[in-house]
């Protein structure tokens, strides 16, 4: 136990009993869901599901007389439990677990308000009132703020509600939109990229969209049946389109080790090369503008071009 | 007896009881476990007692009144979870943002959110909404190590332990040992930031957790913190969310404009108040690291101009001229 207190501050014993005070009355409310099924809601195998109502037998109260144990039971696979009047619902949420809660749904933005700022004043309002300065406390010391678009609260609404969406699409050219209409399936974040899947309806097929090219962005009033299982692969894990290389120069070099791993190649000089997908020609040359002269397109040659010109123009305008 | 049991035990006597409970009915009540010399047992409860604390139960001794004697008293109300009163939609939506930070791998405090989804769904009727959004954190190639390293130092944040910690520097290339008091972590473009008391520097620094490459907490006395967290700290006041937020240098006052289809975005791309004159948008930014303003700038492309100080139009323009000469032969 000792070592487990130094690797996570808590006892083994707190973690336990955290779980069990969940248990008691998750079976209470749920009688005869099968063991898999209990063992998945409160996080835990099998077997270490059985060990703790083997654990739950055992509990009781003084004077610890055959009524004042707890009556827990597994039958054909199903588990039950004689209601305990006195654990009929969990304990209230910790200031950590109110925390960690109220910094999850932040990274979803919650400041775009909508139904994720009102669900988190629902929260602070069941903290139990000796935890809320500690609550408080606590959350000064966790603090998520994203460069997620505003668009992802309406994103994440529309997914939850499978509500239809009209936008703007913003194509991989320059400047040209389209406009459409789309079932959205999924959301998420790759390489500090947002993507949605969905069912594009204007096109009549299955697409990726990046958010950040999402434009006049609309909630329809039109729902939809999602369809089951359906996820996208991730984007550019297998292969990148249109490869450009980048070179950085040694000062930035232990930074993009970092960030790329083995996939950034050391040069002799301490500079690396980095490749990385040109499919949209304006986030290459503003990537590459960043670094300030720090990075460098060594191929192709119509990536070293957009760059030039990209500079070019901001020199112009100044 | 085990002492998940024990302590579980003392929560069901302590919810049942109608009066407070004194120590000698507690004792009474456990006579093989809290056995002893009275000073061993007590100190024995006193342990639990704090691990019942830790976890929220609101357990409080009463004064002896004229009626009945001082003992230990439960405040049922403040235990039980009430009904949220969550709608389906709001449920969805927190149960989309937990689980996707639980699924990124790279989230602290990973049991006490996977508690808290629980207990927030507990009232809900039928199944759980299934989440549809992933989140990838951490900003760096290889984050196997982030998980337990936000673990741990979401721990002894809770607890106020101090840690040790080998830290990697990508500028020196060096790796130092020191000790920190962790005040708190923060986020920022994908990368986990410790803000914390270093006693190798004497001062408040900021770390980013991929650079950590040991941590270990202080395992003496874990109920006595090692430090509090000064009551004005801010991770703000540490941490930037924006590029020319580093305190690099005094405060520079910058002008810009933002042209064309920048300029309805300028809430977005800047944190300050823009004035909308003929469909540009002019303001003003507060900058102490100011080529993180000029990169910044310098990315938005060229509907993003610079107007002063002279010194911040000078610095955009040696930038811009400098990744224009190192692509000029493709420009030719």
């Amino acid at each position: 136990m000792s070592s487990n207190l130094a690797e996570r501050g808590r006892s083994q014993a707190y973690e336990r009993l955290r779980r069990l005070l969940f248990l008691v009355p998750f079976i209470s409310k749920h009688p005869g869901l099968k063991v898999e099924e209990v063992a998945k809601a409160v996080g835990v195998s099998k077997d270490e599901l059985l060990e703790e109502l083997d654990l739950l037998t055992l509990v009781g109260r003084p004077p610890f007389q055959p009524d004042d144990f707890i009556d827990v039971y597994v039958e054909d696979d199903r588990v039950f439990l004689d209601l305990n009047q006195r654990l009929s619902a969990p304990p209230r949420l910790t200031a950590a677990e109110g925390v960690a809660l109220a910094a999850a749904a932040a990274l979803l933005k919650p400041s775009a308000g909508g139904a994720l700022s009102s669900a988190l004043e629902r929260l602070e309002k069941v903290l139990p009132p000796q935890s809320v300065q500690r609550y408080r406390e606590m959350s000064r010391q966790l603090d998520v703020a994203t460069e997620a678009p505003d668009s992802i609260a309406v994103l994440t609404q529309a997914i939850v509600e499978h509500r239809e969406i009209s936008f703007e699409y913003v194509g991989v050219g320059r400047g040209e939109t389209e406009a459409r209409r789309v079932r959205p399936a999924e959301l998420f974040s790759h390489r500090g990229q947002w993507y949605l899947s969905g069912f594009c309806l204007t096109r009549q097929g299955d697409r990726l969209f990046r958010v950040d090219r999402i434009a006049t962005l609309r909630l329809l009033d039109e729902r939809f049946a999602p369809a089951e299982g359906a996820t996208h692969a991730l984007p550019g894990t297998s292969e990148i389109e249109k490869p450009v290389k980048v070179r950085f120069s040694p000062e930035l070099a232990p930074y993009q080790q970092e960030r790329f791993g083995e996939a950034a190649v050391l040069e002799a000089g301490g500079s690396v090369v980095v490749t990385v997908p040109g499919d949209s020609e304006r986030w290459l040359t503003r990537w590459v503008l960043s670094f300030g002269g720090n990075a460098t397109v060594i191929e192709p040659e119509w990536a070293i071009r957009a760059v030039a010109e990209a500079a070019a123009a901001s020199l112009q305008s100044e | 007896m085990d002492r998940t049991e024990r302590l579980l035990d003392l929560v069901a006597l302590f919810l049942d009881a109608r009066n407070p409970v004194t120590w000698d009915e507690v004792r009474d009540a456990f006579p093989d476990e809290y056995s002893g010399s009275e000073d061993a047992a007590q100190r024995k409860f006193e342990r639990d007692k704090a691990e019942l604390h830790e976890l929220g139960i609101p357990l409080s001794h009463a004064p002896e009144t004229d009626e009945r004697a001082a003992g230990y008293v439960l405040d049922r109300n403040a235990y039980y979870l009430p009904e949220v009163g969550l709608t389906p939609e709001e449920l969805a939506v927190l149960y989309a943002a937990g689980s996707a930070a639980l699924a990124s791998g790279a989230f602290p405090g990973r049991q006490d959110l996977a508690h808290a989804l629980r207990k927030v769904g507990f009232f809900a009727d039928g199944p759980l909404p299934a989440p549809r959004v992933r989140l990838e954190l951490g900003g760096v190639a290889d984050a196997r190590e982030l998980p337990g390293r936000l673990e741990l130092l979401w721990g002894a944040i809770n607890a106020k332990k101090s840690v040790e910690l080998d830290y990697f520097s990508p500028h020196s290339r060096t790796v130092t040992t020191r000790r920190v008091d962790p005040w708190g972590l923060a986020l920022r473009r994908g990368v986990w930031n410790l803000v914390g008391y270093c006693h190798l520097r004497k001062d408040a620094r900021t770390f980013h957790v991929h650079r950590i490459r040991r941590a270990e907490m202080n395992a003496l006395k874990p109920r006595v913190p090692d430090f509090e967290v000064p009551t004005d700290f801010r991770l703000d006041a540490y941490v930037a969310t924006w590029p020319w937020q580093h305190r690099f240098h005094q405060a520079i006052d910058v002008t810009l404009t933002l042209s064309g289809e920048l300029a309805p975005l300028a809430q977005q791309l800047f944190p300050v108040k823009a004035d909308l004159i003929d469909g540009v948008a002019q303001l003003s930014v507060s900058a102490t690291d100011l080529d993180g303003l000029v990169t910044y700038l310098l990315s938005l492309g060229a509907q993003a101009r610079v107007l002063g100080p002279p010194k911040a139009v000078a610095r955009i323009r040696e930038l811009a001229q400098r990744v224009l000469d190192a692509h000029r032969k493709g420009a030719s």
